[in-house]
């Protein structure tokens, strides 16, 4: 989902059985825009969840709106029995200014490009990374573990969840990409450059982009968001100058 | 002045008998060992023919030893596979690289590199809960701001008008948002913005990203800054 008024960029993959992984992925991605749409009208809506020093207060307000989403995600899961253990995923990106503000929960990733170079700004929340991380296994092992599946993290599940929050400075010509595990999975980072670089316009990547995830194995629900700053940080500017204009 | 963007992590390594040089660690896969097909060759009967590795995997790296005779260690101790943090030191025989991390914020919070004497002198509110301690702050020289001197203790910190700016500037034509001050791992880049005319450092135009480094010059939006980092960590020059 992308809400440029707001700035928000996000990726949601659910999980459960039947349609309940698209349910939780699609009550998660509307609780936050809609706390964060809350928060543009009234500034002093209360913060869920501790206030964390080290990142703006707008940075805190995504990581507030996603666990407003995690306990409307919980809530739907008691619900109804065949939603018994739903949850999903999460990649945000909140823009401000010149300062975008990332959050995820789980192994939905982002990437930032930049000057003909591809960097994840996040790590997955996943068994294998974390098995990464403490070196038991390798890369390569990861890559061909039956576990890889495996989050350790995501929105439903509890009742309240750790978000993993950071904020960095960008610039106009920078691109932004959050993407589902679909992508990542099957498609190198050097090939999701490759397409970022061209020339096409931004649906006709993404569409290349979830063509190759699907030619590599991928799950068909591979999802995509590409933000190209050039035309974003112009808009900010253009949509302040209407609001002054307009009755 | 050439522009330096989000830089990848670097090895400063200082082979025995030889200078010191610095590899970016740019590929997915560095190779460290004595024959030539490694991308960090080491001549040196005392070292493997392919010693040791170190693998990106997304935001962090990992040095595997790659079962060699002499083994590999990480601030002094032998490892096979360990995560790679800021400033850890790897010794293969009689040489040594340091792993400088300039890569944007590390999931795990990096191994504190606290000295317990310095963190006392610290005041309560620059020890964030879930980042590194406080390791830079910014002196004002001249110019309309708040206080006279900032921490910085976010991973972005804003130079300029706006609420919430770490670094408030508060002269009648400041701009919102003048610069900004990023932080990774242990390292501080300043960035300029289009809310400023010029940013300088060390009276040198910055157009775009730039490592700041302990003593540097900061001007913009009309105020003077000085930037001090307190961490020891840093080369010195011997």
């Amino acid at each position: 989902m992308a809400d440029p008024s707001l700035g928000l960029y996000v990726v949601c993959d659910g999980m459960g059985g039947g349609n309940a992984g698209e349910i939780a992925s699609t009550l998660a991605v509307e609780a936050i825009q809609a706390h964060l749409a809350e928060a543009v009208r009234h500034a002093d809506l209360p913060l869920i969840g501790p206030f964390n020093a080290t990142v703006s207060v707008p940075a805190n307000r995504l990581a507030s709106a996603i666990r407003a989403a995690n306990e409307v995600v919980h809530r739907e899961s008691w619900s109804r029995p065949d939603y018994a253990g739903m949850g999903t995923t999460v990649v945000a990106a909140l823009l401000h200014e010149e300062v975008l503000a990332i959050a995820h929960v789980g192994d939905s990733r982002f990437y930032l490009v930049r000057n003909g170079t591809i960097q994840a700004l996040t790590t997955d929340h996943s068994w294998v990374a974390e098995q990464i991380l403490k070196g038991l296994i390798t890369q390569e092992e990861a890559e061909c573990s039956p576990r890889r599946n495996i989050v350790t993290k995501a929105l439903g599940v509890e009742s309240s969840v750790d978000v993993e929050l950071t904020e960095v400075p960008v610039k106009s010509g920078d691109m932004l990409l959050l993407c589902s595990d679909g992508l990542t999975r099957g498609v190198h980072p050097n090939d999701i450059l490759h397409i970022l670089s061209g020339s096409e316009d931004l649906p006709a990547m993404s569409d290349r982009l979830i063509v190759m995830a699907n030619e590599a194995g991928g799950d068909d629900n591979t999802t995509v968001v590409i933000v190209s700053l050039r035309d974003e940080l112009q808009a900010g500017l253009w949509e302040r100058l209407k609001k002054q204009f307009v009755a | 002045m050439p522009e330096i963007l989000s830089q990848p992590a670097t090895l400063r390594v200082k082979l025995h008998g030889q200078g010191v040089r610095h590899i970016e660690l740019t590929l997915e896969t560095l190779t460290i060992g004595r024959k030539a097909d490694n991308t960090l060759v080491i001549e040196d009967p005392a070292v493997s023919g392919h010693h040791a590795r170190i693998v990106k995997v997304q935001a962090v790296f990992f040095l595997e030893d790659l079962k060699s005779t002499n083994g590999t260690a990480i601030n002094g101790m032998p490892i096979t596979r360990h995560q790679l943090r800021d400033a850890d030191v790897i010794t293969i025989g009689q040489h040594r690289l340091v792993f400088q991390e300039n890569a944007t914020s590390n999931t795990a919070a990096p191994a504190p590199f606290v000295d317990l004497d310095r963190t006392t002198v610290l005041r309560g509110t620059d020890r964030t809960p879930d980042g590194p301690t406080l390791t830079a702050k910014v002196l004002v020289v001249a110019g309309k701001t708040d206080r006279l001197e900032y921490p910085l203790t976010k991973h972005v910190n804003v130079i300029g008008s706006q609420d919430g700016a770490a670094i408030r500037l508060t002269g009648w034509f400041a701009p919102k948002l003048a610069a900004t001050i990023a932080r990774r791992g242990h390292s501080y880049s300043i960035s300029s913005s289009k809310g400023a005319k010029s940013l300088l450092v060390n009276g040198t135009n910055v157009m775009g990203q730039q490592d700041l480094k302990d003593g540097d010059q900061i001007e913009v939006a009309g105020v003077k800054l000085t930037f001090s980092l307190l961490s020891g960590t840093k080369n010195t020059s011997r």
